[in-house]
């Protein structure tokens, strides 16, 4: 075991004397890999920050239920009895046209322009809040019941409002969707750079590799210090690209505080979390380890 | 301890680089190789190395059947020969200390004893005091010397040398055959090419070759 760590210790140790002599090149490519990894992580932490906020909406969906403006007082709230037939599992609260105008005035900030309308333009309302109701998924049997409730007598319409959440959802899908494209696409890229960079590696160490043959040296050894160069590579412009999203959220974070202050929203963008970012810094050590081995198995065979 | 049995290399229909060559070198013996360039003294050395397989016959070195030899068990075999060659192949963008100490470092020896062997190693042919220096810092004969003491740092069972003083002058030519016969006065087998006519006259044992064949 203390010979295997050694002989690691010493693959690493070649690793970092090879990126010593030719530093610039290897920063260079660093840098190249990083740009490469910014655009999917940047997009993975975008939907990391979106999808709990989705998940969360979809959790307590709602159906509004207006009431005509003709019908009295005592018979809107009797349709409460139909409503708790029909949504057994529901939340089923009444707002009074009263209280619907109060709470337009507190969260519109519009009191003003609502005093000068005189009457109140409001219905009576109820609010469905289907608990049982999870994912969009399930969203279909909301649909039903939202045609059963529309046949109530008194009812002038029907309000889903879980219909912008199943957009919600299926456009984080889509989004999923394109950015594993983009993550296959730059992936390619980031395995492509670092094969290169091997390849320009194993050329300028020919000589050392043809001795290194010479006096015993195994493939595996021989091989070893650019696995860990590749790997360096992808891990170092890992967290390159990771640290560069955390700084790009700060100019965003102000663009967005702009935007969701309009719905009295403290929502701002966070960069990922530890296990995630430590993932992704796996993933990228991963692909350049790929490219290196690609690289490797390529080059080295024609030496032999 | 190397045995040749009717061994033929061809590189092409026309090329032939060694034909029926069938001879046995025993342990501890010190072996010169002679004849005009292309006689086939470089393929009969690389050969024992395992650079080359023969296209006919045998070669058993330490027991072992080249022909029949994995690419994975070369490594090993080569950690028991000690390689010389007339261009020095040395790496010049380290010191003469690491050069030497490269052969005990692919097989995992700690640093710290592969440090130790490589310095008693330089002190052997001459050199300890040179150990920081670099290769292009060396004279011809030096470097030669340096390239023998990478040889010889795995206390290999067989050395083999490909004319070792072909670059050399005569002070240096010398050095380097003074610190081969040195090693084989230990019992070590000793494999060397040559051209060298002064170091033949006096040699126990010379296998001539010509055209590939023996004379």
């Amino acid at each position: 075991m203390t010979n295997w760590f050694r002989q690691h210790g010493f693959a690493l140790a070649a690793a970092l004397v090879h990126v010593r002599r030719a530093p610039g090149s290897f920063l260079f490519n660093i840098l190249v890999v990083a740009i490469a990894l910014a655009l999917p992580f940047m997009g993975m932490t975008l939907l990391d920050n979106v999808r709990p906020l989705s998940e969360q909406m979809s959790v307590d969906p709602e159906i509004s239920l207006f009431i005509k403006q003709d019908v009295p007082r005592d018979q809107a709230a009797s349709l409460a009895t139909p409503l708790r037939e029909l949504a057994r599992e529901a939340k089923i609260i009444f707002v009074p046209r009263e209280k619907a105008l109060d709470n337009l005035k507190d969260k519109s900030g519009l009191s003003d322009v609502l005093a000068t309308l005189g009457d109140n333009p409001l219905p009576d309302s109820y609010i469905v809040k289907l608990d049982a109701f999870r994912t969009a998924a399930t969203g279909l049997d909301v649909d039903v019941l939202a045609e059963q409730l529309r046949l109530l007598p008194g009812v002038e319409s029907v309000q889903i409002d879980s219909a912008w959440v199943k957009r919600l959802a299926a456009l984080i899908n889509i989004l999923k969707l394109a950015l594993m494209l983009l993550a296959a696409t730059l992936g390619t890229v980031v395995v492509a750079v670092v094969f290169n960079t091997i390849r320009l590696q194993v050329l300028t160490q020919r000589e050392e590799i043809l001795v290194s043959k010479l006096i015993g040296a195994t493939d595996t050894f021989i091989h070893r210090p650019f696995y860990y160069t590749g790997a360096l590579l992808g891990l170092c412009a890992g967290g390159l690209a990771l640290g560069g999203v955390a700084l790009a959220l700060g100019p965003l974070n102000n663009a967005i505080a702009e935007f969701a202050r309009l719905y009295a929203s403290e929502f701002r963008l966070a960069p990922l979390s530890a296990w995630p970012a430590a993932g992704l810094l796996a993933l990228s050590a991963g692909l350049g380890l790929i490219g290196a081995l690609l690289s490797v198995q390529r080059h080295l065979a024609k030496l032999n | 301890m190397i045995e040749f049995q009717h061994v033929t290399k061809q590189y092409g229909p026309d090329a032939t680089a060694l034909r029926d060559v069938s001879l046995t070198i025993n342990k501890g013996e010190l072996v010169f190789l002679a004849g005009p360039s292309g006689a086939g003294k470089s393929t009969l050395l690389k050969m024992i190395a395992a650079m080359e397989r023969p296209s006919s016959g045998q070669v058993i070195v330490n027991g072992q059947d080249i022909g029949r030899l994995k690419a994975a068990g070369v490594p090993f075999l080569r950690r028991n020969l000690g390689l010389i060659f007339q261009e020095q192949r040395l790496l010049n963008d380290r010191s003469i200390l690491a050069n030497v100490m490269m052969p005990l470092m692919v097989t995992g020896a700690p640093r710290a004893q592969a440090e130790q062997r490589a310095r008693a190693a330089l002190d052997k042919v001459g050199l300890a005091d040179r150990a920081d220096s670099r290769p292009l810092a060396l004279s011809g004969g030096e470097q030669q010397r340096v390239s023998i003491a990478r040889a010889i740092v795995n206390r290999p069972q067989i050395i083999l040398a490909d004319e070792p003083t072909a670059n050399l002058d005569r002070a240096s030519a010398e050095r380097v055959f003074d610190a081969l016969r040195a090693f084989h006065s230990v019992g070590v087998t000793c494999v060397i090419s040559t051209h060298d006519e002064v170091v033949l006259d006096g040699a126990a044992r010379v296998i001539h070759l010509r055209q590939g064949a023996l004379e």
